[in-house]
């Protein structure tokens, strides 16, 4: 490892050693409280180890013909990956030891994000592999990247990097999955660079097994007229939180960030997102939803900050939440920051249950009960499925969302 | 078809209507008029089953069942359609789903097989025609940036598709134009049948030009107060609704 390169973990490390994890006395943090982490991990929760040996193969998404990088329990498996040729894909482990130098730059540890956030600094200094991806100016990756992050419980620390040159396009899956009954943490930091004109269709499923829990960071930087979408799902896990940055850096930038939480049990999910209008001309839409069932809980935090100088931003910003329990609960807050007058942006927030209108309208047309509150819940959430482009992975989330609400009985029947 | 005897209601506390006597034969067609307010949607709401009406006098009794101790998926089942005064738009549930689900939950409640997919857009489209809705329609969410008068269209294609026993039509003809008028006119007058009866709830005796009604009631301060031929409805049209309140407080 190069020297800078250490030196940028070793103060990543005292970073964290100095801040530790974030607590509800932290406004960021005041909904999602991650102290049980740590009780339930131990003291050195940071490294805590997966004891059993996890199947990548049944995490494939059906029908999804796409490139493979596969990656258990932190660890790249060259084996079950399958890399495309014109595309540079390479492990950050591979990295670390043979291009120490590009690594900080891939994977943005030049970034002060992890001087200040606990989660960041532990990810930055201790991240033992992810996926760096570099498509290269003028290039159009043929098939989309899957990258397949499978554990069996403990703690792993990912990290990963997309760099996408000018004029170029890609679509990758960023799929967080496990099928066991251990504790564990999983923490994920993604950091995408855009360059002039890049494009890219992001999706982050965040699958992962019951007793997991998952911190998870997507920084996004943008330059002129490029254009990300991300496509950001939160379905598994104990205690979930996402914290997603973009940087719309110059103009003509446009980000649309599209999500959809489904909980149920006592599941936690948290979703931060901020939007940094930094230059002129630039478009942002945000439509994130919730579905809440059982005594679940959901966080949501949109920030958006428009500079002085970004004048003509067009930005909006929507959150629905659906709570279909009594018991499951919301926070949600739109934070607007604008530091201009040349600016159009809107932005709503709706908390509500199943409409009773609409369900009689169903119920009148020969629909049961259940049946209709399923086509409706079905319907709330599917909104934001439906923006996705790929529908081998959309049919993916679709099914896992909608196997851990009761009810939903006859989902390819309404898929039609 | 179905009758309705000594029929108290209320909302909220408030007693709505005040014993309705209706009785309506298999073919019949009927129209309740009445003055804003008089009770003529929750008559509509308590025959489909909607929550929120108390009964707290009187029975429904429809092909010789309970009526209000059915669900309103039951009565959907058995032939009771409601188009309702203010289609809800539900944006992400297919038209045609909606339908097909519907269709095929009435025909497992009569033991019959359920019709596939092909059969079923086949009966779709044909249904589609005569209300002349577009097949672009079919595939989007139920009434989902839809017009006043395609709303309106939609219910009756959907009344087209379900083919109820007793359909009640609550105020079908507002906000229509002439020409929507004319079409949605068409779609019901072809959907008359002798074993369909219809209940036409409305404001406008124009409606009662294109579908000539059977019987023609008055339904005002919750209680019906005049009964007569389609004359009655030209007769209201002309002298208001204040007579037949005096004649019946004689």
């Amino acid at each position: 490892m190069s020297a800078s390169l250490q030196h940028i973990r070793d103060e990543a490390w005292q970073a964290f050693e100095a801040r530790g994890l974030p607590t509800t006395r932290d406004e960021d943090w005041k909904y999602t409280d991650i102290s049980r982490i740590q009780a339930l991990l131990g003291d050195q929760w940071w490294q805590s180890a997966a004891t059993e040996p996890c199947d990548a193969a049944s995490f494939v998404i059906a029908k999804l013909d796409a490139y493979r990088v596969v990656i258990v329990n932190g660890h790249f498996d060259a084996q079950a990956s399958d890399l495309p040729a014109s595309v540079s894909v390479k492990s950050l482990a591979a990295m670390i030891q043979d291009e120490p130098e590009q690594v900080s730059e891939l994977i943005t540890y030049r970034d002060d994000a992890f001087l200040s956030n606990g989660i960041v600094a532990a990810n930055s200094a201790l991240a033992s592999d992810g996926a760096c991806i570099c498509v290269p100016d003028n290039t159009r990756l043929d098939k989309p990247i899957h990258i397949l992050n499978v554990n069996s419980g403990g703690t792993t620390h990912l990290r990963t990097g997309i760099h996408i040159g000018k004029q170029a396009q890609a679509e990758i899956i960023e799929h967080f999955a496990g099928n066991h009954n251990n504790s564990g943490l999983t923490t994920a930091v993604t950091a995408i660079r855009l360059l002039e004109g890049a494009r890219i269709e992001h999706y982050r499923l965040q699958m992962e097994a019951p007793k997991q829990c998952h911190l998870g960071r997507v920084e996004i930087t943008q330059q002129r007229d490029s254009s990300c979408t991300l496509h950001a799902t939160e379905i598994g896990g104990m205690i979930s939180r996402a914290d997603v940055v973009v940087r719309l850096q110059q103009a003509g930038a446009s980000c649309t960030l599209n999500g959809l939480f489904v909980a149920a049990n006592r599941q936690h999910i948290d979703h931060h997102t901020r939007i940094d209008h930094n230059a002129p001309h630039c478009t942002s839409r945000e439509n994130y939803r919730a579905v809440l069932d059982g005594r679940s809980h959901g966080v949501f935090n949109g920030k958006i900050v428009v500079a002085e100088g970004a004048i003509k931003t067009d930005s909006a910003q929507n959150n629905a939440n659906l709570l279909l329990s009594q018991h499951a609960e919301i926070d949600t807050k739109p934070e607007l920051e604008i530091y201009n007058d040349d600016v159009k942006c809107a932005h709503g927030v709706t908390v509500g249950q199943l409409d009773q209108n609409q369900l009689f309208y169903l119920k009148s047309r020969g629909l049961s009960d259940d049946e209709a509150r399923q086509m409706l819940t079905f319907a709330f959430a599917d909104e934001v499925l439906a923006k996705m482009s790929n529908q081998a992975v959309r049919r993916y989330v679709e099914h896992a969302a909608f196997a851990k609400l009761p009810n939903i009985s006859d989902l390819e029947g309404m898929l039609g | 078809m179905i009758k309705i005897e000594n029929l108290h209601v209320s909302v909220a506390g408030k007693t709505i209507l005040k014993g309705i006597n209706l009785e309506i034969g298999e073919g019949e067609v009927h129209a309740i008029m009445g003055p804003n307010g008089s009770g003529k949607s929750t008559l509509s709401n308590v025959i489909a089953g909607r929550d929120g009406y108390e009964v707290t006098q009187g029975s429904i009794t429809y092909k010789g069942r309970d009526l209000l101790a059915m669900a309103p998926e039951e009565r959907a089942w058995e032939g009771v359609f409601l188009a309702f005064q203010y289609p809800v738009e539900i944006p992400g549930v297919n038209n045609t789903y909606l339908l097909k689900a519907g269709v095929n939950a009435a025909r497992r409640h009569r033991g019959e097989q359920e019709l596939d997919a092909m059969d079923f857009m086949q009966l779709v489209r044909e249904k589609a025609k005569l209300v002349e809705l577009d097949q672009s329609f079919l595939s989007r969410g139920v009434n989902e940036g839809f017009s006043g008068g395609e709303k309106k269209r939609n219910e009756i294609f959907q009344m087209a598709v379900l083919e109820p026993s007793l359909a009640l039509l609550d105020e079908t003809d507002s906000g229509l134009d002439i020409d929507a008028l004319r079409i949605v006119a068409k779609g019901v007058n072809t959907l008359r049948a002798a074993n369909r009866s219809i209940i036409m709830i409305t404001h406008y005796q124009r409606l009662l030009d294109y579908i000539q009604p059977d019987v023609v009631h008055v339904l005002a301060d919750g209680k019906i107060l005049k009964t007569g031929d389609k004359n009655l409805a030209l007769e209201l049209e002309e002298r208001g609704y204040d007579w037949v309140r005096e004649e019946a407080a004689a």
